[in-house]
C-alpha cells in the first residue's frame, strides 16, 4: 500500500474550515444574524475560547499519544483532566465566586499534579514506559474521579449544580477575561511543544533509539509532558472538561498527515479549532434559544464519529 | 586511524556490574562481531559505549573524542545504534523511517531538507530497499525491516555503527545479506560493532571478533584467533570443535554429549 501525505490543498482546506467556523459562529445565536457591533463583540470572546480550547485539547492529545506510543492516550485516559477537574471542583465547593484566573491556575496545578503523580507511580512501578504510564494514568483518573464524587456528595445543592454544570464544559464568555487568561497557558504550551515536534517523532520510536539519535530522553519527555499539562490543564480550568477532542482530532488528522509530528501537531491544532467551533455552533442552534453544553455535544458527536473511523480503518487493513 | 577505543570499560545496572575491564579498539572500516552467551553483556556493551542508561567507568573514544566530554547530539553524529527493540508507528513509510535517522543533523523543528532526502536515498540504495521506499514500514517482512533500519542508522552518517543482533531471527539468506552488507560498509570506511550468535556466518564477513563471557573480554582478535574450540568452548560452556569452512570462515561443531554440565 502506498501512503498518501497531506499537500498544500489540504492545509488550505483546513484553514478555510476554521474561517468558515468563525463566520458561522459569528452569525448564529439567540440574537440572530449580527447587524451591530455589540452582538459581534459579545460573540468574539466565545470564538476566541473555541479556538484556544480546540487547539490546545487536540495538541495535548497528540503529545500524549506520541509520548506513550498509544493512539488512545488523551488528557482523560492519563488522568490529567481528572486532576484539573478535581482542583477546580474543590474550588467551586469552597468559593465559587473567585476570579477566573484562580480557576485556570487551579486547573493547571491539578493537571500538573496528576501528571506528576502518573509519572511517579509509573516510576515506582519500575519505569516510565508506555504501558506502566497508561496503567498509572487510569488509576489516577479513577481516584481523581472518585474524589470529585466525594466532593460533590458533600456539596450543598447550589454548589453541586455549579460543579455539574462546569463538568459539562462551557464556552460561554461574557467578556474577554477568560480567553485573555487562557492565552498565555496555550501560548506557553505551544511554544514548548511545537519546536520539539521532531524530537517527539524520535521519542515515539522508543527511548534507546531516540537517545542514540541525540535526544536527551528524560528532559525532552518532561518538557513535552509539561506542555501537554499546560495546554489541557489551562483549558479544563477555563472551560471545563470537553472530551473526545484530544482523541478524534489527532486520529482524523493522522489519516491526512501520517504520523510525522512536525505536520501532525499544527494540523491537529487547526482541526481542533474547526471541530470546537462547529460543535459550539451546533450547541447553540439545535435547541435554540436554549444551549446544549458543549461537552455533551462533543461526546454525542465524537463517540459515533470515532466508531466510524475505527470501522473504516478496520476494513481498509 | 582508531575509530573506536574502549579502555577499562565497566558497566552495569543498579548495584551489580555486568561488564568489567573491557578493552579493545577498532580501526577505520573494521567490522567486529561481538559474541557471547545470552545475558553475557553484549547489549550492555553497546549501551555502555553510547552511555545509554548504564552506569559505567572507563574511557570510550570515538574518532578520537572522549565521549564523556561530548553531548548526546555530538555522540549521535559520530555513532548510530540499532537496538533489538524499538517501537514503530503503523503509519510511517520506509522513506520517512530512514529520514528519521537525520535527526541529529538538523533542528527538531525543521522539515527534511533536500540534502536529507538525498542522503536517505543513498542509504536506501546502499541497503537495497529503494524499491520499498513508499511502502508502510509495518507491512514489511522482518528481513526488509532490518535493512530499512540499517539504512536509517546509516542516514545518521556515523563513523561507527553499533548493532545489537542485526541478523537475529532472519532466515538464512537474509542473514547472509545483512552480514555481506556490513562487510561492504567496512570497505566504505564505517566501522561496525555487531553482536551475534551466528558465529559461522559472522566469521566470514568480519575483520575482528570480541568474545565476552562472565562479564569480561575473553578474547579479541581476528576470527581465526578467536574461533578456536578452546575459546568458544569457554564462552558457551560446552565442548566444541571449530573447523575452517574452506571459504575464509569457520564452522562451529558441538561435540556429542555434554561433559561440562
Amino acid at each position: 500500500m502506498k501512503a498518501r501525505r497531506m499537500g498544500a490543498p489540504a492545509w488550505i482546506a483546513l484553514v478555510v474550515l476554521v474561517l468558515l467556523g468563525v463566520v458561522l459562529s459569528l452569525s448564529c445565536g439567540p440574537m440572530g444574524f449580527p447587524d451591530d457591533w455589540l452582538t459581534i463583540r459579545l460573540r468574539l470572546p466565545r470564538i476566541a475560547l473555541a479556538l484556544l480550547a480546540g487547539s490546545s485539547l487536540s495538541v495535548s492529545g497528540c503529545l500524549l499519544q506520541g509520548l506513550l506510543r498509544n493512539e488512545l492516550a488523551t488528557p482523560y485516559t492519563l488522568g490529567i483532566s481528572a486532576g484539573a477537574s478535581l482542583a477546580a471542583g474543590a474550588l467551586i465547593l469552597l468559593q465559587p465566586m473567585l476570579p477566573v484566573i484562580v480557576f485556570l491556575g487551579a486547573g493547571c496545578a491539578g493537571a500538573l499534579g496528576a501528571s506528576f503523580a502518573v509519572w511517579a507511580l509509573a516510576g515506582a512501578a519500575g519505569g516510565s514506559d508506555a504501558p506502566r504510564l497508561l496503567l498509572a494514568g487510569v488509576t489516577v483518573n479513577l481516584v481523581g474521579a472518585s474524589l470529585l464524587l466525594l466532593i460533590e456528595y458533600f456539596s450543598p445543592a447550589s454548589r453541586l449544580i455549579e460543579i455539574i454544570r462546569w463538568m459539562m464544559g462551557d464556552l460561554a464568555a461574557v467578556d474577554a477575561t477568560v480567553p485573555a487568561f487562557l492565552t498565555p497557558f496555550v501560548a506557553a504550551g505551544l511554544l514548548l511543544c511545537l519546536p520539539r515536534s521532531g524530537t517527539l517523532n524520535q521519542l515515539s520510536m522508543g527511548d534507546d533509539l531516540a537517545a542514540s539519535r541525540g535526544v536527551r530522553v528524560g528532559a525532552e519527555r518532561n518538557a513535552l509532558l509539561l506542555a501537554s499539562s499546560l495546554l489541557a490543564g489551562g483549558t479544563v480550568g477555563a472551560v471545563g472538561p470537553i472530551g473526545f477532542v484530544g482523541l478524534i482530532v489527532p486520529h482524523a488528522m493522522r489519516r491526512l498527515t501520517g504520523s510525522d509530528n512536525r505536520l501532525l501537531l499544527p494540523a491537529s491544532a487547526l482541526g481542533g479549532m474547526a471541530v470546537l467551533l462547529f460543535a459550539d455552533v451546533l450547541s447553540r442552534v439545535v435547541a435554540a434559544p436554549a444551549e446544549i453544553p458543549i461537552g455533551v455535544v462533543m461526546s454525542l458527536l465524537g463517540g459515533p464519529f470515532f466508531l466510524v473511523l475505527l470501522f473504516k480503518e478496520g476494513r481498509r487493513v | 586511524m582508531r575509530q573506536l577505543t574502549v579502555k577499562g570499560l565497566s558497566a552495569g545496572y543498579r548495584r551489580s556490574d555486568v561488564l568489567s575491564g573491557i578493552t579493545f579498539s577498532l580501526d577505520e572500516g573494521e567490522v567486529c562481531a561481538v559474541i557471547g552467551p545470552n545475558g553475557g553483556g553484549k547489549s550492555t556493551l553497546m549501551r555502555a559505549i553510547l552511555d545509554l542508561g548504564t552506569r559505567r567507568r572507563g574511557e570510550v573514544r570515538i574518532s578520537g573524542s572522549d565521549t564523556s566530554r561530548l553531548t548526546r547530539i555530538e555522540i549521535a553524529r559520530l555513532a548510530s545504534f540499532l537496538p533489538q527493540e524499538y517501537d514503530c508507528d503503523a503509519r510511517l513509510t520506509v522513506r520517512e523511517m530512514v529520514l528519521l535517522g537525520r535527526h541529529p543533523h538538523r533542528s527538531s523543528w525543521s522539515m527534511d531538507s533536500e540534502e536529507d532526502v538525498e542522503i536517505a536515498q543513498e542509504c536506501m540504495e546502499l541497503t537495497g530497499v529503494t524499491k520499498l521506499s513508499d511502502r508502510l514500514f509495518c507491512e514489511l517482512s522482518g528481513g526488509e525491516r532490518r535493512l530499512v533500519m540499517l539504512a536509517s542508522a546509516l542516514a545518521q552518517k556515523p563513523s561507527i555503527l553499533l548493532l545489537d543482533e542485526p541478523a537475529a531471527s532472519l532466515d538464512f539468506r537474509n542473514q547472509i545479506d545483512v552480514w555481506r552488507l556490513l562487510g561492504r560498509l567496512g570497505s566504505l570506511g564505517v566501522s561496525v560493532l555487531a553482536s551475534t550468535h551466528e558465529i559461522g556466518i559472522a566469521s566470514r564477513f568480519t575483520d575482528r571478533m570480541l568474545a565476552l563471557a562472565g562479564g569480561r573480554c575473553l578474547a579479541f582478535g581476528t576470527p581465526g584467533e578467536v574461533c578456536t574450540g578452546e575459546i568458544l568452548g569457554e564462552v558457551f560452556g560446552i565442548d566444541l570443535a571449530v573447523a575452517p569452512d574452506g571459504y575464509g570462515g569457520f564452522s562451529v561443531i558441538p561435540m556429542p554429549g555434554d561433559s561440562r554440565r
